[in-house]
């Protein structure tokens, strides 16, 4: 046994190098194009800044049944005063994001594409309210952006949801 | 001896375990048992030496092919009469290591050592440029020894994941670890940045969306040299969901038309093709067949299921009549592994389990029982899976070893995983 146990022995030298890394990381917050209009309220705003602020303000939130991306009838009038608020004139120039929004369950490509479905239900909504289709643009968020972030069902309620964003 | 006994029993074990879709429930437990022992000089910190025996003794666990003694021993490198019997432990191997380590670098010596004769079988040396990334070389090391014993292959475990993980909303990183997360490098910071990909076999480089521009796309960023480039933009949604073989082509799933569909594009001519045409939802497209056919999730029968079909044929087949919502799935040869909502109630929080099936027979095999169990990646070989575990608003990499049925967690500290690849 001890033979074989030397004849088998066997010196090797293993360099494991991996896959050479560099670093620092990329940073996308820096040269990554064109960034979403901040709608955030300070006395540095512009009047087209505010006029923006106040429309995402005004404008209401769609909330969705779970796994669901019709618009509830519940919903509808959010949809018509939405639609009214983005057809008036001082609106009218802008382009409207519909933002599609999950709740916590999944963390898959579906929930996106969930997200993706409520918004384009939204759309549709807008644009059967006399919207032009071409202003509406919609984008998922999936489950990263909630509202909410307790874990009962009034919470994941909230996260089921399209919000609106006003861009020059 | 030991390596006849052990190719005997892993034999009788992967032959009634041939088709991955059968658990076994009753096994020979006959591994052979294995200590460590940590023969490295004193003036290496001791910290340090116990987390590298973890990280083996770990890893010989977790490739279910030893009977671990999991008790922190230390020896002399050369050995003597007692440390190379263990005779009060009754051992059959011993796997000694001297680890050293330089300013960056650090290096090993293993032994791996027959108990029964005190006889060492075989002896190794590893070097690691980098040591923050010994992780590696501990995994490394029980391949080999893994090796040795004949046992089959657990290659996997030099894979390294590539991962997203929320840090608040609408803010994520990508980081690239080992299987255990003991090693870790953030790659991509700042905003949302999701669903990496890696590129190539080699993991040289991998594929990752961005919301941080005006509309989503995918990304390219090279490890090599660290550039990163622009693939795609498209609005609604992104995501490169596989990549060929050769790492020619990707499985997108776009929304030019606000529409979710899955799309083949041509890294070389940039071109692409649609392959799914559906109203409702079309995502998560994995290449089957020698990337000639895709599954896919779809909620064409009004609830998400996986589905396949060729990359050329609009003919589309259910491959899954189980459950009412699958929602996410991979594919490696003959089988498919899927996770999903066990019950449609919005309450039933803790209620996501895996399942794995074979495109060559009707038996379903349920691979968790508890918990929410997402995201299911295969390894390069059939036995092993890697899921997303969520559980009390934390997250896990979990891994699953089929023919061992038995399934480990390694917990990420801080943030919730948003998807994984390997």
């Amino acid at each position: 046994m001890s033979k074989l146990a030397l004849t088998s022995l066997a010196v090797a030298v293993l360099v494991l190098t991996g896959c050479s890394q560099k670093s620092p990381e990329v940073d996308m917050t820096k040269d990554t194009g064109k960034m979403d209009t901040k709608s955030t309220v300070d006395d540095g705003m512009s009047a087209l800044q505010k006029l923006i602020a106040s429309l995402e303000a005004n404008s209401k939130t769609i909330y969705f049944d779970f796994d669901k991306y019709n618009i509830r009838k519940d919903q509808q009038a959010n949809i018509d005063a939405n639609a009214a608020l983005f057809n008036t004139q001082e609106a009218k120039g802008f382009s409207i994001k519909v933002e599609g929004n999950c709740d916590e369950f999944g963390t898959d490509e579906y929930n996106y594409a969930l997200g993706l479905k409520r918004a384009k239900s939204v759309k549709d909504g807008l644009v059967a309210k006399g919207m032009v289709a071409d202003r509406i643009t919609v984008v998922s968020y999936g489950e990263s952006n909630p509202a909410c972030t307790d874990h009962n069902k009034a919470c994941w309620d909230k996260n089921r949801r399209a919000e609106f964003k006003v861009l020059p | 001896m030991i390596k006849k006994l052990v190719v005997f029993c892993l034999f009788m074990v992967i032959s009634f375990a041939s088709d991955a879709t059968v658990e076994i429930v009753k096994r020979m437990d006959v591994l052979p048992k294995i200590a460590v022992q940590d023969a490295s000089n004193s003036m290496v910190d001791l910290n340090f030496r116990r987390t590298f025996f973890k990280l083996i003794v770990g890893d010989l666990r977790v490739s279910s092919h030893f009977n671990v003694h999991d008790e922190y021993l230390q020896s002399s490198y050369e050995g003597g009469p007692i440390e190379n019997f263990l005779s009060d432990k009754k051992v059959d191997m011993i796997l000694r290591f001297k680890i050293e380590q330089t300013l960056n670098s650090m290096s090993a010596n293993v032994k791996v050592i027959n108990a029964k004769t005190g006889a060492t079988t075989s002896e190794n040396s590893y070097q690691l440029p980098d040591k923050k990334r010994y992780p590696f070389l501990a995994h490394k090391i029980v391949i080999d020894i893994n090796a040795q014993i004949g046992a089959p292959s657990i290659q996997w475990m030099e894979q390294s994941v590539v991962f997203a993980k929320y840090v608040e909303a609408k803010k994520s990183e990508i980081i690239i670890s080992d299987y255990t997360l003991s090693y870790q490098k953030t790659m991509v910071t700042g905003g949302l940045n999701i669903f990496p990909k890696w590129a190539n076999k080699e993991q040289s480089a991998f594929y990752y969306t961005s919301y941080n521009g005006v509309e989503p796309t995918i990304y390219k960023l090279d490890l090599r040299d660290g550039s990163r480039r622009s693939v795609i933009s498209g609005s609604g949604m992104l995501v490169c969901s596989d990549v060929s073989q050769d790492g020619s082509k990707l499985l997108l799933t776009m929304a030019p038309k606000d529409q979710a569909d899955i799309y083949l594009y041509d890294t070389r001519t940039r071109k692409i093709n649609k392959i799914t045409d559906y109203s409702g939802i079309d995502v998560n497209g994995n290449f089957i067949d020698n990337d000639q056919r895709i599954v896919f999730i779809s909620d064409r029968l009004g609830y998400p299921n996986v589905f396949a079909q060729g990359i050329n044929d609009k003919n589309v087949e259910q491959m899954v009549y189980h459950g009412k919502n699958n929602n996410s799935a991979s594919a490696l040869n003959n089988y498919i592994v899927y996770s999903s909502r066990e019950d449609k109630s919005e309450f039933g929080r803790n209620t996501f389990n895996l399942y794995l099936i074979s495109t060559k027979t009707d038996y379903i095999r349920q691979l968790t029982a508890t918990g929410e169990n997402l995201f299911p990646r295969f390894a390069k070989d059939e036995d092993t899976v890697m899921f997303i575990k969520q559980f009390q608003n934390r997250s896990a990499l979990g891994i699953i070893r089929l023919n061992a049925n038995k399934t480990y967690h390694f917990e990420l500290k801080t943030g919730k995983l948003q998807s994984i690849d390997w």
